[in-house]
């Protein structure tokens, strides 16, 4: 299910540049069909394809078809799994000023 | 309206604490080599001069050493004290990529001691999404984070 998106799955699909050239692209605006996106990005349209279904399966785009067209709009809330694991990261200084605490009582007792 | 970070979001680490001690006892804490090395890493070629270089030695990746360059931006004793971090390499992607990043130490006198204010700024996401996860190693709650996702469906 999107809603529990692996943080590494988000990572693995925006570590390769020319897809994470098609979420940026995607990104930039609101939304953007295939033939726009290919030739904005500048490889095959069956590539970007192929990006796409990455990014759909991570939880990073979301797609609406019309007519003949399918329309890809990015989903700022698939970023989340990065932004959490950011908060994690905090953990390192928070750990550190633990041992700062203990430091100090030490040094100045 | 949720803005959308692209890949030059930059995101920072903030933490504000108040410590018992006084300025003069956590600024020696945040700025002796020594005394560095007891909470932090021990850093190498430290001395607490604007414009001063050190080193800390983690662990290497791909073409990186593992070396984190620090250069001092900012002495003010007792207040503020400020150095650039950085490590990696273009090639690395997550764990051992490119970091360019500054951290920033603000003391104030407070009730009962003296706040301290981190300020670790510059990270770009999701380049450096793994240089964070380096950063709490050591994490009881990482390991179980690890472990979680290492289960989970891919």
């Amino acid at each position: 299910m999107l809603e529990v998106v692996a943080v590494d799955t988000v990572m693995r699909a925006l570590a390769d540049p020319t897809r994470r050239a098609v979420y940026e692209r995607i990104a930039a605006g609101d939304e953007v069909t295939v033939v726009e996106l290919t030739r904005a990005v500048g490889v095959t349209q069956g590539a970007v394809s192929q990006h796409l279904k990455s990014l759909r399966l991570a939880g990073l785009v979301a797609d609406r078809a019309q007519g003949r067209n399918v329309y890809y709009r990015a989903r700022p809330e698939g970023l989340a799994p990065l932004i959490d694991w950011m908060d994690h990261y905090g953990a390192f200084w928070r750990e550190r000023f633990a041992s700062l605490r203990t430091l100090l009582k030490e040094i100045d007792s | 309206m949720i803005e959308t970070p692209v890949e030059t979001d930059v995101q920072r680490i903030v933490l504000d604490e108040v410590f018992p001690h006084t300025p003069e006892v956590l600024w020696r804490a945040l700025t002796t080599g020594d005394l560095i090395g007891r909470w932090l890493m021990p850093p190498l070629g430290f001395e607490a001069v604007e414009g001063r270089e050190f080193t800390f030695q983690t662990k290497p990746a791909g073409p990186w050493d593992g070396v984190i360059q620090c250069r001092i931006l900012e002495v003010v004793p007792y207040k503020q004290f400020a150095f650039v971090w950085r490590g990696g390499h273009e090639d690395n992607l997550g764990y051992g990529s490119r970091l360019n990043t500054v951290v920033t130490f603000t003391l104030e006198a407070a009730p009962g001691g003296t706040r301290l204010r981190l300020v670790h700024t510059g990270f770009e996401l999701p380049r450096n999404a793994f240089a964070f996860k380096n950063m709490s190693e050591g994490w009881p709650s990482r390991v179980a984070l690890l472990a979680t996702v290492a289960a989970g469906p891919h």
